[in-house]
This record gives C-alpha cells, sequence and structure tokens, in this order.
C-alpha cells in the first residue's frame, strides 16, 4: 500500500480515536460512554492494521487482536459497573457517582 | 588588702547569714552583726594606719597627705581593668557612715521573724555594694558596684515592705537602672576612647586633656545617674514611693546610704574629672538645686504621710547638696558634705521613729496620729530632737551645713543664697506640720500606747549624739573632708581662672 | 586659783543648761520639790554669777573679748567667743533677774500642772534662760545666732505648752514662723559680713564693717533691721506676739515682755556703729519705731484681753526702743529695755495672779475688784502700770522714756515729728495703763463673783504664799525706784545724759497725766462706755465688723474701736497675702486640685510611660507570628484552589488523562 493511503487510513484512526474521546467526555450515561470507549479503541485498532499492512507485518494484526480481548474485557468489567449502578443508585448518570471526591 | 575587706567582710557576712540559720538557728543576726562589726574594725584600722602614716599614696603623684590608702590590683587586664580602691576623708566620712548605718539596721531588725536571713544578707549587701561605690576608683568597677546597690534595696523594699510593695520596688529599679544607663555609656566611653591602652582608671582618665565638649556630655551621663540618685526634681518620683512603701530598715539605708553615693559621686567625679564640663554645666545645677530645694519644701508641706513627708524633705536636703556641689567654692561644698552627713542622721532618726509609731499603731497617716507627748514623752523628747535638726536649728549639724552652703552661695550668686534662705523659712512650716501632728494635741484615731524600747532608743541615742556633736564640736569632720573639698574646688578653679 | 574669764562667763548659762537636761534628759522620775530646786538652781545660779560679773565691769574690768573655741573652714579661721562688755552686762544682769523673778514666780503659779508637764515646763524656761543669756554674752556672730535660734526653739515649745489646745498650737507655729522669717535676715546679713571680714567674732566684724561699700552697707543693715523687727514683734512682723499670749503666763512674763522681743532692740544695740554707717536705715528704723508704738497703743488701748492688752503694750514699748535706737541713742534704748523688762514683767506677773481661776480666764473682767481681792498683786499691777504709764518723776519708767524722748528731740527735723508721734504714744500708753488699773477698783459683777459654779477648782489659786508675792514686790519696788539707775546706766555704756528742753519735758510729763484722763473718759462718758461695750459684745461673739450704721449707737466708734481690738486686721490681712496663697499652692501640688500628686515628679514619669506605650504599641503584635500565619493561610487557600480539581466525575479524570497524555506526547514527539 502506499504512504499516502497510510496516512489518509491514520487520519480517519485519529478521527475515530477524537470522536470517541469526545463521546466519552461529552456524553454523560455510561452505556454511551462505554459505546464511545468502543468507537476510541477502534481508532488505534485500525491505525495498527494500516501500520501492518503497510509494512507487511503480521504484528499489526496481531495487535487488533489484543485490543479486541481488552475491548471485551473492558466492556465487560464497564458494564458490570453499570449494572450494579443501575441496581443499586439506580442512576445512569457517571457524574453522580462522585462520592470520591474532597 | 584591708580596703577590699571593708567591702568584702560585709557582702560574705551577708552570704553566710543567709545560710547561718540551717546551722544553728537565728545566728543570722548574729553573722550580720559580726561582720559588719569586723567591717568597722578594718576601717578604724585603715583610717589610722593612713592618718599615723600618711604615705600610702603611692601610686597618686600630686596628692600628698590626702589619701588615707590605695590598693591597686589586676582583675581584667585584657579589659583595662583594676580593682583600685582609694579612700581619703570624705570617703572615710561616708564609710563610717555606712557601717555605722547597717549595724544600727541590724540591731533595729533584731526580732523580725519573716525571712531573717535573706534580710540580714540584704542589709549587709547595701552596706557591701554602697562600700564599693566609695571605694572605687576605676570606673568600671564603679559602675559596677553603683548598679549593684540596687539589687539589695530592691530586695528589701518588695519582700518586706508594705502596700504596693512590688511595683514600687520595680519603680525604683527601673529609674535608677535607666539613670546608670547614662553612667555606663560615659564610662564605656572613657574607657574606649584612650589613646594608650584600654583604662579604666579613674586618676590615669583625670590627668588625661578631654575635649571640653566631650566633657559636657560624659558629665551629663554621669550627672544623670548622680542627680537621680540624689535625688533632684524632676528626678525624684522614685524616693517617696519607695520611702513609704519599705520597711523601717529600709529606709533608714535607703535614705542615710543610698542618697549619698549619689551625693559622693557628684563631689568627686564632676571635679577631679570633667572640669572644664563641670563649669559650663554647674549654673544648670544651680538652678536645678535651688528649684529642688524650694519645691521638695513645698510638696512636704502637704502631706498626710509622715514618711512621704519626710521623704519630700529628703529631695529639699539634698537638693541644697547639689547647690552646694555646684557653687565650686569651697564653703558650699564643705558645708554640702557636712549636709549630707547630718542629713544622713536626722533623716534616719526621723525615719526609725516614724517606723517605730507605725509598728505600734499600723498607721502613718498624721490625721490620725497625735498625743505623743501625753503617752510616750522618751518618743516626744526625741522627736523634738530630730525636729529642730530638721529645722537646721544651730547646733544641729544641718544648720552647720546649710549655713555653710549659704555662705557659699553668697559668694556665687546672691539670689541661690535668698533661695535657699527660704527654702530654711518653709523647713518650718513642714517641720511644725510634721511634729504637731505627731506630738501634740490629743490622740486622734491612733493612740501610741507604748514608749520606746531600749531597743529603739539606742539608735537614736548615737543618732541624736552625732548630729549635736557635729553641730557643735565639728572640727573633726572638717578636718576630714577638707582635703576632699580642697582638691575638687582646687581643680573647679584651676578652670575657671 | 585663777578662774580663766572663759571659764566665769561659760558658767553664766551652763547652770540653766545643766537644769535643762537634768529636767528634760533625766530618764528617771524626779519629786515635785527636786524639780522645784533644780529649777530655781538654774535661775537664781546666772543671776549669782551675772551680779559680781556686772559690778567688775561697771568698775572698769570688764573681761572682753574672751575666745572659747576656734575652728578652721578653709582659708577662714572662726573663732567662737564670749564677750562682756558694758552692754552685755547690763543686759545679762537684767534678764538674769527677770527670769529668776519669774521662775520663782511659777512654783505657785504652776503648782496644779501635772509633774511631767511641770518637769518640761521648767526644763524649756532654763533651755530659754541659757539661750538668752548665750545671746547676750555673745563675741561672735555664731554663738549669737545660736541663742537667738534656741531662743525662738524655746517660744515655740512654751507658747504651745498646752499641747492639746489647737489655740495654742497654732500660736506657737505662727510666731515661729514669723520669727523665723526675721532669723533669716539676720543670718544673711552675718554671713555677709563673716564674708567681708573674714571672721565672726564681733569686735572684728563690726569695726569692718566700716569698710563695706555703701550698697552692702545699707543691705546688710537692712536685713538686721529686718531681723529685730520680727523678733521684737515689730510692725510689720508683729501679729505673732498677740496670739502668742495663748502660752502660760509666766510664758509671757519672761519671753514675750521682758527679754525675747526685746532681743531685736538688743541686736541693733550690739551692731549699733554699722547701723551708724546707713543713715538711710536708721531714720527707717526711727519711723517704723515710732509707728509702731503708736499702734501698739492704739491697738493696747480698746483690748479685752488683759494679756492682748499687754502684749500690744509690749510692741508698742520696744516701738520705743527702735525709735531711740533709729536716733542714733542706743543707750538710753538700753536703759529703756532695762526698765521695760522690770514693769513689764511685773505686769504680766501680777496680772497672771490677778486672772488666775476666774471663769473669764484672762479677760478684762476678770481684774474686777482685784483691790479687794487680791490686794498685793493688785498694787504690784498699779506701780507697773504706772511705771508703763510713765507718771512723771515717781516711777521708772518716766525717767527712761524721757531719755528716749530727749535723744529724738535732739535729732533734728525729722525728731521733731518723730518727738510728737512719740509723745502722743504716750499719752495713749498713759490711757489704756490706767484703763487696766481703774478695772481693777471696779467691783465684781455678780456673774464674775467666785463661787462654786464659776471658779475653775482645778486652777485654785493660792494667793499669798510668798513665792508669788516676793518677785512681785520686788519689781514693784524696782518699778518704782530703779528710775535712778538710768543715768548710771547710760554712763555705764559710754553716753551722756540728752539734754531736752524744759518745756518738751512739761510736755511729755503731762502726757501720761492726758492719757489717765483719757481713760477716765473711755470709762466714764456714757457714750463711750457703751459703744466699748458694744465693742466687748460684738468681739467676743459676731467677731465681725459690722457695716456702717449697724453696731448699735456710736457705731462709728465701735467701728474704729474693733478695728483697733483686732490689731488694724494685720493679722486678715496676712491671712490673705501669705496664708491662703501659700496654703492653696501647696494643695495644688499635693494633688488637691486638678494636678497629679507632685506634678514635677509625674509628670516625667507619665511622659516617660507615654514614650514607652509609643515606642512599644506598634510592636505588640508579632509580627514574625503574623507572617508564618500569613503563609500557613496562603497554603490553606492554594489548597481550596486546588482540591476543585478532584471533583469525582469520571469524565473529568477522563479528560485530563487524555490531555495529560496528548500534552506528553507532543512534548516528546512534537519537540525536536
Amino acid at each position: 500500500m502506499t504512504d499516502t493511503f497510510l496516512i489518509g487510513m491514520l487520519v480517519l484512526a485519529a478521527g475515530l480515536f477524537a470522536v470517541g474521546l469526545f463521546g466519552v467526555l461529552a456524553r454523560r450515561a455510561v452505556l454511551f460512554q462505554l459505546l464511545s470507549l468502543e468507537v476510541m479503541l477502534s481508532g488505534p485498532s485500525l491505525a495498527f492494521v494500516a501500520a501492518g499492512a503497510r509494512h507487511g507485518d503480521p504484528a499489526g494484526q496481531g495487535m487488533f487482536v489484543l485490543v479486541l480481548i481488552l475491548a471485551a474485557a473492558e466492556v465487560a468489567l464497564g458494564l458490570a459497573l453499570y449494572l450494579r449502578m443501575a441496581r443499586t443508585a439506580d442512576v445512569t448518570d457517571s457524574d453522580s457517582i462522585r462520592d470520591l471526591r474532597h | 588588702m584591708t580596703l577590699g575587706a571593708i567591702i568584702l567582710l560585709p557582702f560574705f557576712g551577708g552570704l553566710v547569714a543567709l545560710f547561718a540559720n540551717l546551722i544553728w538557728p537565728r545566728t543570722d543576726r548574729w553573722v550580720a552583726l559580726a561582720s559588719l562589726v569586723l567591717g568597722m574594725a578594718a576601717l578604724i584600722f585603715v583610717t589610722a594606719q593612713g592618718v599615723l602614716t600618711g604615705s600610702s599614696a603611692a601610686g597618686i603623684e600630686g596628692e600628698a597627705g590626702r589619701w588615707l590608702a590605695l590598693h591597686r590590683s589586676d582583675w581584667a587586664p585584657a579589659l583595662g581593668v583594676q580593682i583600685l580602691l582609694a579612700m581619703d576623708g570624705l570617703s572615710g566620712v561616708l564609710l563610717f557612715l555606712s557601717l555605722g548605718l547597717g549595724i544600727l539596721t541590724v540591731i533595729l531588725s533584731w526580732n523580725e521573724t519573716e525571712k531573717s536571713a535573706l534580710l540580714m544578707a540584704a542589709l549587709c549587701w547595701t552596706v557591701a555594694t554602697s562600700n564599693g561605690v566609695f571605694l572605687a576608683f576605676d570606673l568600671l568597677v564603679f559602675a559596677f558596684f553603683w548598679e549593684l546597690m540596687m539589687v539589695p534595696a530592691f530586695l528589701m523594699i518588695a519582700i518586706w515592705g508594705h502596700g504596693t510593695r512590688e511595683a514600687t520596688a520595680i519603680k525604683f529599679l527601673i529609674f535608677n537602672t535607666i539613670a546608670g544607663l547614662g553612667l555606663l555609656a560615659a564610662v564605656f566611653y572613657l574607657g574606649s576612647t584612650s589613646e594608650g591602652p584600654v583604662t579604666f582608671d579613674a586618676f590615669v582618665i583625670a590627668a588625661r586633656d578631654i575635649d571640653p565638649t566631650v566633657q559636657v556630655w560624659v558629665l551629663a551621663g554621669f550627672a544623670l545617674a548622680f542627680m537621680v540618685k540624689l535625688p533632684v526634681p524632676p528626678f525624684h518620683a522614685w524616693l517617696p514611693d519607695a520611702h513609704t512603701q519599705a520597711p523601717t530598715v529600709g529606709s533608714i539605708l535607703l535614705a542615710g546610704l543610698l542618697l549619698k553615693t549619689g551625693a559622693y559621686g557628684l563631689f568627686r567625679f564632676p571635679a577631679m574629672l570633667f572640669p572644664d564640663g563641670f563649669a559650663v554645666l554647674a549654673p544648670y545645677g544651680l538652678i536645678l538645686g535651688a528649684f529642688g530645694t524650694i519645691y521638695g519644701a513645698l510638696v512636704a508641706c502637704g502631706q498626710t504621710d509622715a514618711k512621704r513627708l519626710v521623704a519630700y524633705t529628703s529631695v529639699a536636703h539634698m537638693s541644697v547638696v547639689l547647690m552646694g556641689i555646684c557653687g565650686g567654692v569651697h564653703f558650699s561644698m564643705m558645708g554640702a558634705g557636712i549636709v549630707m552627713v547630718a542629713h544622713a542622721f536626722s533623716a534616719s532618726a526621723l525615719f526609725l521613729l516614724i517606723g517605730a509609731i507605725y509598728d505600734r499603731v499600723g498607721t502613718r497617716d498624721i490625721r490620725q496620729l497625735g498625743g505623743l507627748q501625753r503617752n510616750a514623752p522618751r518618743f516626744a523628747a526625741t522627736f523634738a530632737l530630730f525636729f529642730s535638726a530638721t529645722l537646721a536649728m544651730p547646733g544641729t549639724a544641718n544648720f552647720l551645713g546649710e549655713a555653710l552652703v549659704i555662705t557659699g552661695m553668697f559668694q556665687v550668686n546672691w539670689v541661690y543664697a535668698s533661695i535657699t534662705l527660704i527654702s530654711l523659712v518653709i523647713s518650718v512650716v513642714y517641720a511644725t506640720r510634721l511634729f504637731q501632728r505627731v506630738v501634740f494635741g490629743a490622740s486622734r484615731k491612733a493612740e501610741v500606747k507604748q514608749d520606746l524600747t531600749w531597743r529603739e532608743l539606742g539608735p537614736i541615742l548615737v543618732l541624736g549624739t552625732g548630729t549635736l556633736f557635729f553641730g557643735l564640736l565639728p572640727q573633726g569632720l572638717m578636718v576630714a573632708l577638707d582635703p576632699a573639698v580642697n582638691a575638687a574646688v582646687g581643680a573647679i578653679q584651676a578652670v575657671t581662672k | 586659783m585663777t578662774l580663766s574669764p572663759a571659764l566665769i562667763l561659760l558658767l553664766v548659762p551652763s547652770f540653766a543648761l545643766a537644769a535643762f537636761m537634768v529636767l528634760g534628759l533625766y530618764p528617771y522620775t524626779l519629786r515635785r520639790r527636786q524639780v522645784h530646786i533644780i529649777a530655781l538652781l538654774g535661775g537664781a545660779l546666772p543671776l549669782l554669777i551675772m551680779a559680781p560679773l556686772t559690778g567688775l565691769c561697771a568698775a572698769g574690768h570688764c573681761l572682753g573679748v574672751v575666745p572659747i573655741f576656734t575652728l578652721t573652714v578653709g582659708q577662714s579661721v572662726v573663732a567662737l567667743a564670749l564677750t562682756l562688755d558694758p552692754l552685755g552686762a547690763t543686759i545679762g544682769l537684767t534678764v538674769s533677774a527677770i527670769g529668776a523673778a519669774v521662775l520663782v514666780y511659777s512654783i505657785t503659779y504652776m503648782a496644779a500642772t501635772s509633774l511631767a508637764d511641770l518637769r518640761r515646763f521648767f526644763a524649756l524656761m532654763n533651755l530659754f534662760l541659757a539661750a538668752m543669756l548665750t545671746m547676750v554674752l555673745a563675741g561672735d556672730s555664731i554663738v549669737f545666732f545660736l541663742g537667738w535660734e534656741l531662743m525662738g526653739l524655746c517660744s515655740y515649745f512654751l507658747i504651745a505648752y498646752n499641747t492639746t489646745s489647737a489655740e495654742s498650737i497654732t500660736a506657737g507655729r505662727k510666731a515661729f514662723i514669723m520669727t523665723r522669717v526675721a532669723d533669716a535676715y539676720l543670718l544673711a546679713a552675718l554671713l555677709l559680713l563673716f564674708l567681708h571680714a573674714n571672721s565672726v567674732r564681733l569686735d572684728v566684724l563690726i569695726p569692718a564693717s566700716a569698710t563695706l561699700d555703701a550698697t552692702m552697707t545699707i543691705v546688710i543693715a537692712a536685713l538686721l533691721l529686718g531681723g529685730a523687727l520680727g523678733k521684737s514683734a515689730q510692725v510689720p512682723f508683729h501679729t505673732w506676739l498677740p496670739s502668742a499670749m495663748a502660752g502660760p503666763t509666766p510664758v509671757s512674763a519672761l519671753l514675750h515682755s521682758a527679754t525675747m522681743v526685746a532681743a531685736g532692740a538688743f541686736l541693733l544695740m550690739r551692731f549699733a556703729p554699722l547701723m551708724q554707717l546707713a543713715p538711710a536705715v536708721q531714720v527707717a528704723a526711727a519711723v517704723l519705731g515710732v509707728a509702731t508704738a503708736a499702734y501698739g497703743a492704739m491697738s493696747a488701748l480698746f483690748q479685752q484681753d488683759v494679756k492682748r492688752l499687754l502684749a500690744y503694750s509690749s510692741i508698742s514699748q520696744i516701738g520705743f526702743m527702735m525709735l531711740s535706737l533709729g536716733v542714733g541713742a542706743p543707750e538710753a534704748a538700753a536703759a529703756h529695755f532695762v526698765m521695760h523688762a522690770i514693769f513689764k514683767s511685773l505686769l504680766f506677773l501680777a496680772a497672771g495672779d490677778i486672772t488666775h481661776g476666774c471663769v473669764e480666764g484672762t479677760d478684762l473682767s476678770s481684774m474686777r475688784g482685784a483691790w479687794t481681792r487680791k490686794p498685793v498683786s493688785y498694787v504690784a499691777f498699779v506701780a507697773g502700770g504706772a511705771s508703763l504709764a510713765g507718771l512723771p518723776m515717781i516711777t521708772a519708767g518716766w525717767w527712761s522714756k524721757e531719755a528716749i524722748l530727749s535723744a529724738v528731740q535732739g535729732f533734728g527735723a525729722v525728731g521733731q515729728v518723730l518727738w510728737l508721734g512719740a509723745v502722743l504714744t504716750a499719752l495713749l500708753t498713759g490711757a489704756y495703763a490706767s484703763r487696766a488699773i481703774m478695772i481693777g477698783l471696779m467691783p465684781m459683777r455678780d456673774s464674775d463673783m467666785p463661787h462654786a459654779g464659776n471658779v475653775h477648782r482645778h486652777e485654785a489659786p493660792r494667793t499669798g504664799t510668798i513665792w508669788t508675792n516676793l518677785p512681785l514686790m520686788l519689781l514693784a519696788t524696782g518699778a518704782i525706784v530703779a528710775g535712778v539707775l538710768v543715768t548710771p546706766i547710760m554712763h555705764f555704756l559710754g553716753a551722756e545724759e540728752p539734754h531736752a528742753s524744759a518745756f518738751s519735758v512739761y510736755v511729755a510729763a503731762a502726757a501720761p497725766l492726758l492719757g489717765v484722763g483719757l481713760a477716765l473718759a473711755l470709762v466714764f462718758v456714757p457714750r463711750l462706755s457703751e459703744g466699748l461695750r458694744n465693742v466687748r459684745a460684738i468681739s467676743r461673739k459676731a467677731r465681725k465688723m459690722p457695716r456702717r450704721g449697724e453696731g448699735g449707737p456710736q457705731s462709728r466708734f465701735v467701728r474704729l474701736a474693733l478695728w483697733l481690738n483686732w490689731g488694724m486686721r494685720f493679722d486678715g490681712l496676712y491671712q490673705v497675702m501669705f496664708v491662703r496663697p501659700f496654703v492653696k499652692g501647696v494643695r495644688w501640688l499635693n494633688g488637691y486640685g486638678s494636678a497629679p500628686a507632685d506634678p514635677v515628679g509625674t509628670w516625667p514619669m507619665l511622659a516617660l510611660v507615654w514614650l514607652q506605650q509609643k515606642i512599644t504599641a506598634p510592636l505588640a503584635p508579632d509580627w514574625f507570628d503574623k507572617l508564618w500565619m500569613w503563609g500557613a493561610a496562603g497554603v490553606v487557600r492554594l489548597w481550596a484552589l486546588v482540591r476543585r480539581v478532584q471533583t469525582g466525575r469520571v469524565r473529568d479524570y477522563g479528560f485530563a488523562m487524555a490531555g495529560g497524555i496528548a500534552g506528553l506526547l507532543l512534548l516528546v514527539w512534537g519537540t525536536p
């Protein structure tokens, strides 16, 4: 693949990352934050794959599998926390759980 | 070394007396008495030796026949401080006075029960430090004893006094210490600004030629300390309170001894060390003295507390001493010396009598006293004697001194002589006020029933005999004071000629 | 064995002094008899020594100046000395004689006093006698002044003898203060003379005064005059003498009539050569003398108390002596001194005896009926009064007064005026003396009759004892007969008897007789006697000057008489001029007014305290502590800011992490 393509892919990846970051920061509902986190994760994974494709290194795709595993674990944890939150405090608002503050 | 003994014997005697009671009860007074008597013996020995041999003036040139004893030994050579003690007629007379009054006060407080050991120690230390002042001719040692003198007096007022004694003792200490700062500053200045090695030796400094303007300032420092001690208005505010709140023996030593140290300082050091400065400042001293003698007399005329009244008369008399010294002529300075001695006798006796009355009836308010003539004739008779001494009745030493001062004042300026004469007239007003309120009349609220005991009468007789003796046969006293007066007058005249 | 002259002269006052010391200082009790004996010895022995000494002097062997003691003061030699010269001998003999008489009289007069008080009395009287004799015999100014002041001190104690009476004490104090002022003048004069002559001996001082310059001579002479005026109770220093009558009668007789008050005149007699060098002062002395004499006589005329009457009389008679000294006739003054001592002490002693134990005390009404009650004393009083009045030829007072008047008349133009004043005074003297005598002839009023209710039993008089009668009789004889001594005394003192014109002698003789007539008029002319009764009532009760028109009939006369009764209100004047301002000033200084007590002492202290507060007040808070605490507070504020980072919100932490990582990446990869 050519460099311009790689750059294009990296820009797309950065864009995905930014969108995901924005979503995490801008949304209050935990579910949407988790969704945004997935989107964020897709960004670097695209970057990995694109870079692997460019250099012909399979490690890129291997990193993608790692990211998938990471995403799965993190979603599981996040959903568990979300369920916990919804059941005990009956809120879906991440802003409202802030007892660990001053 | 015997000169040192005159200071050290009372000092160590006081120290030992402090702990003597631990060894055997009631020995503190015996120890104190013994040390003072021994000190007196040493003094007699030194005087006799000085008079008979007349040669112990080693080390002081040009003053042959004047100094009776001299002692010089090193103390801190690096700082230029030596133990330089010298005695001439003037200091001799004052030393006799000091030790004599010390013995009298020890006898008077023989039966004191409260903290008697400390009292005996304080009495001895007052005598010792005053002796140091009278003998020291190394200026730093002089300033050392000067400051030290106030400590035992402070103790006496604060512990055995009456009324607001702690506050008064602190006021006394602060006043005199601030005044002593002037002395210290002057002494340090003198010691440090020498061309040769640092020395505080008064004789060396006397021989030095000090710039007249500098002399004025240094003399002002010295004079401040002495005038506060004298005391001269406007620096006298500590005296009435100190006398009122002090115990009887404290008042006796204060009036008879401590005030004389100020007079001694004025007599000795200005003429010896700063003749030019003295010539400049003497007129102001005369004005202060003139004001003080009238002011003290006037305030005394309105007092209701007997001790305060006598305190203000002390202010008046010591202002006469100041006038005499500042007059700078032989008559007035001799008169000042005699008034010093006479006032010691008469003021001490009056304080003794008033203290005896206070012990009996618990009040010194003359509006409550009276009728002493009826109940206590011995009281009345002795009061009459010292009443006439305060008035300066001829026959008492007080009159002799004041008459000589007036004679000297006529030589200086007749206005000052008139002012002293006016003060003599006012003395009748306050003396009769005290005397007739206490002795005459029917007793008012506080009736004195018990006459003077022999313990009180003894010291009174000694003081009375002294007053009359020096009033009628003053030749001995004059001979003793003459060399010092001549030296002072000579130094002053040498400058003013 | 020859006694040295010094020793003999010293003995004269020594016995009296020894009596004082024994009576005053002996610590154990003496019985009454012993006290009497010691006192009498003290009084009589000086007389017994003085008499032969005077005789010796009269025979021409005066001892002159006898040094007893020498002091060296600096360059000057001070020689204390006694002297026996004609003046000293005369006065000394008089003083010792009167002293002896009064002490003898006192033995019964003071019989009712307690033993302790009696001892005090006799001790002080003897001390006084010793002091006066010392002064008289003094050969140098120091011994002179010693005696002079000691007399003043004794006077104070003796006037205030009754120590429980506020009146006596105040009178004593007043006397002491006024005489002290005079003493100050005298001391100044003596010291100035000492400085000039460089010696204290009188026989050196007085001649040396000739070399003084003119101003100094006048100053010293004026100072001496001031001293004399004060001691002798002359105008303007006279107000103490009438009050001094609060003392017992023997005190008044000895001190305040015969001896001490005449000491001022004696001073001027001693220093007469000096006074003659200052004619201005001499004239002043003469004028003051005659003025005082007139004043005293006028005031005496309207007194209601016999002792006060006699006190003003003394003021008046010593004015005569001053007059004589002022015209340069000290010898006549000395003669009058002797005569006056005799008749004045006689008058006091007699009046004391007559009024002893009476209800009204020494009020004139106590004199009533003296002729019947106490004939001896009354006769003595009459003799004294006649001598005082100077009844011509037959009394001693006439001769001495005549000598003075002759001397005055010979003084020139001024002398004529002075002579006139003196004659008028003699007239008034006759008047008041006669008035007192006449009252003695009047019968007692019922209210004055002594009966159980109104006689002070504790003062029960013992009349007719030898102790009272003998001195009275001797003095009475002297008052009549001693006139023959006037000329010898004047010759003894070295003066010729002055000659006077016959006219002046007749006028002077007529004056006292006219005075007697005036007294008769005062007593018997109804308007005048009624006026006097009003005066009496007012002076005793209201003690206030009635306004014009009040005071009953003869109000002008009453007001004049009251004014003179009160001594022309000099006392009040001095109260206003001196006493009140002094007391006000003293009270202000002692804090009774607005200022704090002892202002000169307190203000520096207050200033110091204010200064100290001004200096320490800004420093009172601990600035370093404040600094530290401000730092600590800053830290707290910082924390308040910083803690806001911990919001507890996941999103904020996420943002921070993202921002931080972005920053780090930029830092690592973005910068070269």
